[in-house]
């Protein structure tokens, strides 16, 4: 115990542990949101789609431009809030229809090409719409100031994060186990032609989940916005840690996103205490093991 | 194309490129320099993806590799350029090794998705280990000996050294080394069946594509004076990879033609609007793969196969 202390002053101190915990939550919170996306795309389009961390820095940006433009008043946040992930929703379902349907049947390894493609596209579209310089989103007056958990301050604007999460852990299953698109989802997740020849229109289901994972990335983008600097740069930093996530929880599982987002949003919350320097290199080394290990991921499956 | 044809089209093509220097401006002769680079990258990259129908996405730390095992041997242990030269594909083999003795394990989307942590592992050391790389502010004044000092010198000296490697690339892929490769990347199954050791065949692929673009890195640290973490980011890996797109991947000589429209286009596009440069990289690369599966070159062979048969 005695070496414990002193290699990690902080482990008596049973607050800033609590406080620790919570904000990886948070960060475990935005990282489901864009994962969770990315392996619902992945589990029915068999398509990793890179841009997806473009998707949530283009949410972020749009949260700038909409609460400067709604006039100035108590719930124009939240409506900012709400029609920014509709609109990165939007963009995505138009790039699936546009682009992504031409290359279902091609090599996997073009369809990845391809997205990575649309990270540099995007990226300088939105250096040329919103500039080089960093933007900041204010919180809205009701969660700006910060509450006091064990004594120590914690912005109560994670609260907010915190309390949503489990909303949209539970609103993503019912959608997935209790409603009949959320069916056609899972059918297609397993057998793609199989739903075809049962006469479901695949190619449309295909662009509805395109859309929805995109407003899912959205949706964390525009909720991590008041967070962060809105800068570019932020796709790739959200595209490589959402990835990790995505891989070590299994791509196309739902609960491996949910597990694995808040293992790497802890990991990263600590590993600032424990190894200030190599917490990145420490993320990408669990993945790597995880892929030499289990490459289907924690809770996947493996390919046949 | 008879190989009397082709011999005389090289020593021609030999002859263009040594009398360059005397004729076009100096910077032309840098953006030589740049192609020659990028083409070595892109060719040792292609014998991954090309030949052995592997695609990685952190290629970028072995180009890093090299070229900082290059720079940091030069200017801290003050070893002479060509030696510190010398032993850049050799670093660059050794990550490869020891990185490719767990990528080639696993297949396609997940050889991609590997390729790419360890590059970012590679980029991450590199950017945080400030005492022994000077982190984000990279290593100045890596310059060749005074000999080599001029843009015309340099660019001899490239054209040897990538020469070499060209030569050499060539030599592997028309051994029976390079046509195992293109056995597993057809039918890895069948191959193992004729006795082929397929891990072993890729690990060495693996390793030799590093090492060719080690060379790359460390021509391009003398080259640039300079090295920078953002040699092995992501965004680098997708150079090679855009290049061989471009230059189609089917053929040797792809990724060279494929270097050559690209740097052009570089500096065509850089020279009126940088800004708009990674737009258009996105954009060729969305194009080529909707609408041009074969490239740009090989869309111009089919063009020129079907003229020829039409001519028949």
């Amino acid at each position: 115990m005695e070496v414990l202390t002193g290699l990690f002053p902080w482990i008596t101190n049973g607050p800033l542990i609590a406080v620790q915990v919570m904000s990886g939550l948070s960060v475990g919170m935005f990282l489901f949101l864009v994962s969770v996306g990315m392996s619902l795309i992945f589990g029915v389009t068999r398509i990793i789609n890179l841009a997806h961390g473009s998707f949530y820095m283009v949410a972020a940006f749009l949260m700038v431009t909409l609460i400067e433009v709604l006039p100035e008043h108590r719930l124009s946040f939240w409506v900012a809030l709400l029609l920014a992930p509709i609109g990165v929703a939007i963009l995505g379902g138009v790039i699936e229809v546009g682009l992504l349907r031409r290359i279902y049947h091609r090599d996997p390894m073009m369809q990845l090409i391809l997205t990575f493609g649309l990270i540099l596209m995007i990226s300088t579209l939105v250096l040329l719409v919103w500039g080089p310089d960093n933007k900041s989103v204010p919180r809205p007056d009701e969660l700006a100031g910060s509450v006091r958990i064990f004594g120590q301050p914690f912005p109560s604007y994670y609260l907010l994060v915190l309390g949503l999460a489990p909303v949209v852990a539970i609103g993503l299953w019912v959608v997935f186990y209790r409603t009949r698109w959320g069916m056609l989802i899972r059918a297609a997740t397993v057998d793609r032609e199989m739903l075809g020849a049962l006469g479901v229109d695949v190619s449309t289901l295909y662009t509805q989940v395109f859309a929805f994972g995109s407003w899912l990335a959205g949706l964390g983008g525009a909720l991590a916005a008041p967070t962060v600097a809105v800068a570019l740069g932020m796709d790739g930093d959200v595209l490589i840690t959402a990835f990790v996530v995505v891989v070590i929880g299994g791509l196309g599982s739902f609960a491996g996103s949910l597990v694995s987002a808040v293992l790497v949003g802890e990991l990263q919350s600590f590993g600032i205490l424990i190894f200030p320097a190599v917490s990145i290199v420490l993320l990408f080394a669990i993945m790597a093991v995880v892929l030499i290990v289990r490459p289907w991921g924690l809770l996947g499956h493996p390919e046949e | 194309m008879g190989a009397d044809r082709r011999a005389v089209t090289g020593a021609l093509a030999l002859g263009v490129l040594l009398l360059l220097p005397l004729v076009v401006p100096t910077f032309f002769i840098v953006l030589l320099i740049e192609i020659a680079v990028v083409a070595l990258f892109a060719t040792a990259f292609n014998l991954l993806m090309g030949y052995g129908g592997m695609v990685s996405f952190g290629h970028a730390a072995y180009f890093a590799l090299g070229a900082y095992a290059a720079a940091l041997l030069a200017k801290k242990g003050g070893w002479p350029m060509i030696a510190a030269l010398a032993a850049a594909p050799v670093v660059a083999a050794l990550g490869a090794l020891l990185f490719g003795f767990f990528i080639v394990r696993l297949t396609h989307t997940y050889f991609a998705m590997l390729s790419l942590a360890f590059g970012q592992i590679v980029y991450t050391i590199i950017f945080k280990w400030t005492p022994l790389t000077g982190g984000d502010n990279g290593l100045l004044n890596v310059w060749p000996p005074d000999l080599l000092r001029t843009p015309a010198a340099y660019y001899y000296f490239t054209l040897v050294v990538i020469g070499l490697s060209f030569w050499a690339l060539h030599a592997i892929v028309a051994s029976p080394f390079g046509y195992a490769l293109k056995a597993i990347r057809e039918n890895p199954r069948r191959a193992r069946f004729v006795g082929i050791n397929v891990r072993r065949h890729q690990l060495y692929a693996f390793v030799l594509s590093g090492a060719f673009s080690g060379i790359a890195g460390g021509v391009f640290a003398f080259y640039n004076g300079s090295v920078f973490p953002d040699f092995a980011f992501f965004t680098k890996s997708f150079e090679p990879l855009v290049v061989v797109l471009l230059g189609g991947m089917q053929s040797f000589w792809g990724p060279l033609a494929g270097a050559f429209g690209f740097k052009v286009l570089e500096w065509l596009i850089s020279r009126w609007a940088p800004i708009y440069w990674p737009l258009f990289l996105g954009a060729i690369v969305v194009v080529v793969i909707v609408a041009l599966p074969l490239g740009f070159v090989g869309l111009m062979e089919r063009r020129a196969w079907r003229l020829r048969s039409a001519s028949r």
